[in-house]
């Protein structure tokens, strides 16, 4: 009995010493080896995980996982270094504009292997990038990145000085910088020439923001809307905090939003947000003054279009502006400054 | 007889070639399937190689595929062994390795170091997994004793618990922590590396190992406790190391690789199908088949789009058919 036992015991402990040997040799010795040479590189940039990449020359294959910064690489004229993209470039909204821009999305010859989290690795490996961009937040799909050697720039958004700092640094490792910063100029004196119209605006308004995820999420003080907002002359309704909040219906009535600004929404608009019942004692309801605006690609908050949202906002909440702010015309300044393209050939007439 | 042997020759004699058929399986267009014939072949007989680009080629096959593959199989593997221990000890068809509550609070692990970066998210979801099952075990255990009833409600109870506090990070989440937080818990093999596969081995190989040196045991075990006292067995420490096996090599596969649904329940039931209910053989039969099962699936899953689809959907899409399948065919139970 007791020598049945020492038997299994050795064999269980000869097993157990045999699968660490096999681990040893075959797995933890393939681990890449993570010392990390410090190197002086020409090119440094530190991205929104505060991670600092370097390159002794200026990129020359990016994939960009991320809409809003692929727009930013356009700007910079950035077009041809963009080996990959994001799958939802080819089936989203954005892809009209994008296709007009780039015979290469038109043509879909730029490869998609990937949203979000499901990025396929091995794919995007196969088109040897430089660099990857993506959100900050994909910490799986960027450790898997980074651990097979691939430099990657995590973004994360909350300011418009944050979409400044990511145009610069996409100057920067592009090495187009003169064009960043003509770029983050342009955009500065346009917010700057807004401010001045604002002289006009006796009462500020307060704004409800609704995302297109439903009536009640909207943003709070600490958010790009709240910076869309306030840069419009106007007050977030929203008192509490957070990039993106659920609130409740009371919570609505309670603040009574003068306006009400609608995320682009594939589902409702602004009349069905009239209809609804509860919002009808609200201020925005009764005043006919909910607005929605007018498309995902021209008001992208994390680009630097973004005056437009502001423009729209300011046009809309303050009617004395009316004849001050003419959109078509700041459409076209969009694809013309922004872009370097004819507008012509972009918007339809 | 002769089918059951010639069946287990294949269990035990497919799981290498189709570990080195699935090297070369995969989406990437700068290296296909007979590219990464000649490069495997060429890399195992030591000849010379004359691809082009061989460096990335390299990558891709030993940096990309293969800890993914491996990570296929050992996460397989693991999920039906578990699964298969936790039936025979709980005598019941219907238990899995999530039943103890692992599957909820390793996705609330792995959902709060996401949310509010606490620990790694591997670390966090072993942690909160394991947390969970002790906490159903405690929970049930009442005069020193754990009935396998109040074992599997207490399992149920803490379960909620952790789905519930799960859905409390994902209200607090921005949206892009809250995407990543439920592609987490739908399970994908797609950013395994040497690291996750690195950390996921040690614990799933011991569990693994545990199960295998009890097979005798959990056949005794699945006839009853007071069967088990007459064989010179106590039932009492036998079920914990049972649970303790399982719990260790489940919540280190389910940390890495996410939630692959009703894995460790199918699975079981379809090796009991093919080779009978004795663990003797099962035990390492449910290794192998799940582990090359999974394989085969994941297979198709990086394959079949450009992006990555996760695992657990093609688990059920692929799994739940050939499950009802078999059903239809044979008898679901233990004989």
């Amino acid at each position: 009995m007791v020598n049945t036992k020492i038997k299994n015991l050795f064999i269980f402990c000869s097993t157990l010493t045999g699968v660490l040997l096999l681990y040893y040799f075959f797995i933890y010795n393939n681990q890449p080896a993570i010392s990390a040479k410090e190197q002086n590189y020409e090119i440094e940039v530190t991205d929104f995980r505060g991670k600092t990449i370097g390159f002794n020359k200026p990129v020359e294959r990016i994939v960009c996982l991320i809409e809003s910064a692929l727009t930013g690489l356009y700007m910079l004229e950035a077009n041809d270094l963009v080996v990959g993209v994001s799958t939802n470039i080819y089936d989203s909204s954005v892809f009209d504009y994008y296709a007009k821009i780039d015979p290469k999305i038109k043509n879909k010859e730029i490869p998609a292997y990937g949203n979000w989290d499901f990025v396929n690795i091995e794919s995007v490996i196969s088109l040897q990038p430089d660099l990857v961009i993506m959100w900050a937040s994909q910490v799986e799909a960027i450790n898997a990145l980074e651990s097979r050697g691939i430099p990657v720039y995590g973004v994360m958004l909350h300011s418009f000085e944050d979409v400044y700092k990511e145009i610069r640094d996409f100057g920067i490792l592009t090495g187009k910088n003169e064009r960043a910063e003509y770029l983050v100029e342009y955009s500065k004196n346009q917010i700057s020439e807004l401010k001045k119209l604002q002289k006009n605006i006796d009462k500020k308004k307060s704004v409800y923001f609704m995302w297109a995820q439903g009536p009640l999420e909207t943003s709070g003080r600490s958010s790009t809307v709240n910076e869309l907002i306030t840069l419009a002359g106007a007050k977030n309704a929203c008192i509490y905090p957070d990039e993106h909040i659920t609130v409740n219906l009371e919570k609505v009535i309670e603040w009574n939003p003068d306006v009400i600004l609608m995320w682009y929404n594939k589902k409702l608009n602004s009349n069905d947000i009239l209809k609804l019942s509860g919002w009808r004692n609200i201020n925005a309801v009764k005043n006919n003054a909910v607005f929605e605006l007018p498309s995902v690609f021209l008001s992208d908050l994390w680009t630097l279009k973004f005056p437009f949202a502001i423009q729209f906002l300011m046009k809309s909440a303050y009617p004395q502006l009316q004849h001050e702010i003419n959109l078509q015309y700041e459409k076209q300044k969009i694809f013309r400054y922004l872009y370097n393209h004819n507008p012509e050939e972009i918007i339809e007439k | 007889m002769r089918n059951k042997r010639t069946l287990l020759f294949f269990m035990f004699a497919l799981p290498l070639p189709l570990i080195l058929l699935s090297l070369c399986v995969g989406p990437s267009q700068l290296i296909d399937f007979q590219k990464s014939i000649i490069y495997i072949f060429n890399f195992l007989t030591g000849s010379t190689s004359s691809v082009q680009d061989e460096t990335i080629i390299q990558t891709i096959i030993f940096d990309v595929r293969l800890p993914r593959v491996l990570m296929a199989f050992i996460a397989g593997g693991t999920l039906a062994v578990s699964g298969a221990g936790l039936q025979a000890i709980f005598r019941n068809p219907l238990v899995s390795p999530y039943i103890l509550g692992l599957s909820s609070g390793a996705a609330f692990g792995a959902a709060f170091s996401l949310a509010f970066g606490f620990l790694v998210v591997q670390a966090s979801a072993f942690l909160f997994g394991v947390i969970a099952v002790v906490f159903s075990y405690l929970a049930a255990m009442r005069h020193k004793e754990v009935s396998v009833v109040s074992l599997i409600l207490a399992g149920i109870i803490v379960s909620g618990i952790f789905t519930a506090l799960l859905t409390v990070v994902q209200f607090l989440s921005d949206p892009f922590k809250l995407q990543t937080i439920v592609h987490w818990t739908m399970g994908n093999l797609h950013n395994t590396g040497w690291q996750s596969v690195n950390t996921t081995f040690i614990p799933a190989a011991i569990g693994v190992i545990v199960l295998f040196f009890m097979r005798w045991k959990l056949n005794v075990l699945s006839l009853g406790d007071d069967e088990a006292r007459t064989s010179g067995l106590n039932p009492t420490y036998g079920k914990l190391i049972v649970l303790i096996a399982v719990t260790l090599a489940s919540s280190a596969v389910v940390s890495s690789v996410g939630i692959i649904g009703l894995y460790g329940l199918i699975v079981p039931h379809m090796v009991r199908m093919m080779i009978g209910p004795d663990n003797k053989v099962a035990i390492p039969v449910n290794f192998l088949f799940g582990g090359m099962f999974l394989l085969v699936i994941d297979n198709f899953s990086r394959t079949v789009a450009s992006f990555e689809i996760p695992i657990g959907i093609f688990t059920m899409l692929l799994g739940a058919p050939f499950f009802l399948y078999l059903m239809k065919k044979s008898k679901i139970g233990w004989g």
